[in-house]
């Protein structure tokens, strides 16, 4: 879990363009978005095609949106649980 | 009704987004027949979590807007009206890119977002929280001059104080590639003091933005006033431009010698440079005759840095010896005529006022 959390992290870093933030700098469980790290509706797309690009994980109902992308742990815990799934 | 430019921002490869007077030329950093902007930090004006998801042309954009309104003290514009012929090109490329590499899957929003022509002037709008009339021009070699064609005439109207315009457009590897297949930039090796004389075909790329508050009222901050624009798309020949010119000048009751300096296009390329050679020669064969694009390069809005270059030269009231290309400088600079053409097109004609 820990392997993967850092992965995202600078996964996330590339695909939004974070600069100046370092993977070091995000919290396990801090809030990606809103007063958190910030993003917003266009990064929440940017993330899902993260997602389908690096794990192949699409997500099939949008409501699961919020609570996938509250944290890099949650979306973790999302990607381990599909990868056990399968 | 007089038409001033209260204030004026630009981008350019030189440091031109510091403040203060014409930049001192060092060296323009010529790579191959390219000439690149010098990137300031745009931090000072884009906030961080903004910044991220702009290109260079939109960083570029909203820099020269900013600094433009500032030197206005305008904070909210009555319109905002650009000019760009290539757009956003870089997200323009990595959009298609990923849309070829990804066989149409998987496509981030953002390229695509801030792919399209107005996205500066939307940007623009955006960060200032500005509702008011927005337009983009994108007209190849007349971008600059439609938009400000657009803002003289809303102006005109009456009903708007400050109007916010530019242009800009940027080079990225692809297009500088692609353009370079034309036979547009020179083969040698050129250096900005040599570029105006040169005597081959070509010339160098450039890129930038710049920007200008344009309004009715002549304010603190006022350098010139907008006298007249006009354009003339294939003149047929020197001699159809050369009487362009003198009926321009007499529709603003101006005799040639009139004109204290004549900025030109000129742009180290031996066929095109033969249009300024005769305006220079046959129109105002006494007057000290300025060029800018040795300093910017060669683009399709590069009119509005010889715009910018010329409200500088007012403001002032110096020819900067980098700028001078023919003739003593004036003591004295009261009217200033541009002449620009692109691709030996379009050609524009732009008269400048000191205040």
């Amino acid at each position: 879990m820990e392997k993967l959390m850092a992965a995202l992290k600078a996964q996330i870093i590339e695909q939004l363009n974070l600069q100046e933030v370092k993977p070091e700098e995000i919290g396990d469980d801090q809030p990606l978005f809103k007063d958190g790290l910030g993003l917003d509706s266009i990064d929440a797309l940017e993330l899902i095609v993260l997602l389908q690009q690096n794990y192949n994980i699409r997500i099939a109902n949008p409501e699961q949106g919020p609570e996938i992308f509250r944290s890099v742990r949650t979306i973790a815990e999302f990607i381990t649980a599909h990868q056990n799934k399968n | 009704m007089n038409i001033y430019i209260q204030g004026t921002g630009c981008v350019s490869p030189l440091e031109t987004a510091a403040e203060g007077p014409f930049p001192v030329v060092v060296n323009p950093s010529y790579e191959g027949a390219r000439l690149k902007v010098s990137d300031p930090d745009y931090k000072q004006w884009i906030d961080i979590k903004q910044i991220r998801r702009m290109s260079r042309i939109i960083k570029m954009g909203v820099a020269a807007a900013k600094l433009s309104l500032a030197e206005a003290s305008v904070e909210m514009p009555d319109a905002i009206i650009t000019g760009t012929a290539y757009g956003c090109l870089d997200d323009t490329g990595v959009f298609l890119t990923k849309m070829i590499s990804q066989n149409e899957e998987m496509l981030t929003p953002t390229s695509f977002i801030q792919s399209t022509h107005n996205t500066v002037a939307g940007q623009i709008a955006l960060m200032l929280n500005c509702h008011a009339y927005n337009n983009t021009f994108v007209h190849k070699g007349f971008s600059f001059e439609s938009a400000l064609l657009d803002s003289i005439m809303i102006l005109k109207e009456g009903n708007s104080r400050h109007i916010l315009m530019g242009a800009m457009d940027e080079l990225t590897n692809h297009s500088f590639n692609i353009i370079s297949r034309f036979n547009r930039f020179k083969k040698e090796p050129v250096t900005h003091t040599e570029l105006l004389q040169s005597t081959t075909h070509g010339t160098v790329a450039g890129e930038g933005a710049a920007c200008f508050v344009l309004g009715t009222e002549k304010s603190d901050s006022a350098m010139a006033r907008l006298t007249g624009l006009t354009t003339s798309y294939k003149p047929g020949s020197t001699a159809e431009i050369a009487a362009d010119i003198i009926a321009f000048l007499a529709v603003h009751e101006i005799a040639q010698e009139d004109i204290d300096l004549l900025i030109t296009g000129r742009n180290g390329d031996v066929e095109g440079d033969t249009w300024y050679d005769h305006v220079e020669r046959t129109l105002f064969p006494n007057q000290a005759v300025g060029c800018f694009k040795h300093l910017c390069g060669e683009y399709p809005t590069a009119a509005s840095f010889g715009m910018w270059a010329g409200c500088k030269v007012l403001s002032s009231g110096q020819v900067p010896a980098d700028v001078l290309f023919k003739g003593k400088a004036p003591e004295k600079i009261k009217k200033i005529l541009i002449y620009n053409h692109y691709k030996e097109t379009h050609h524009s004609l732009i008269l400048l006022t000191g205040c």
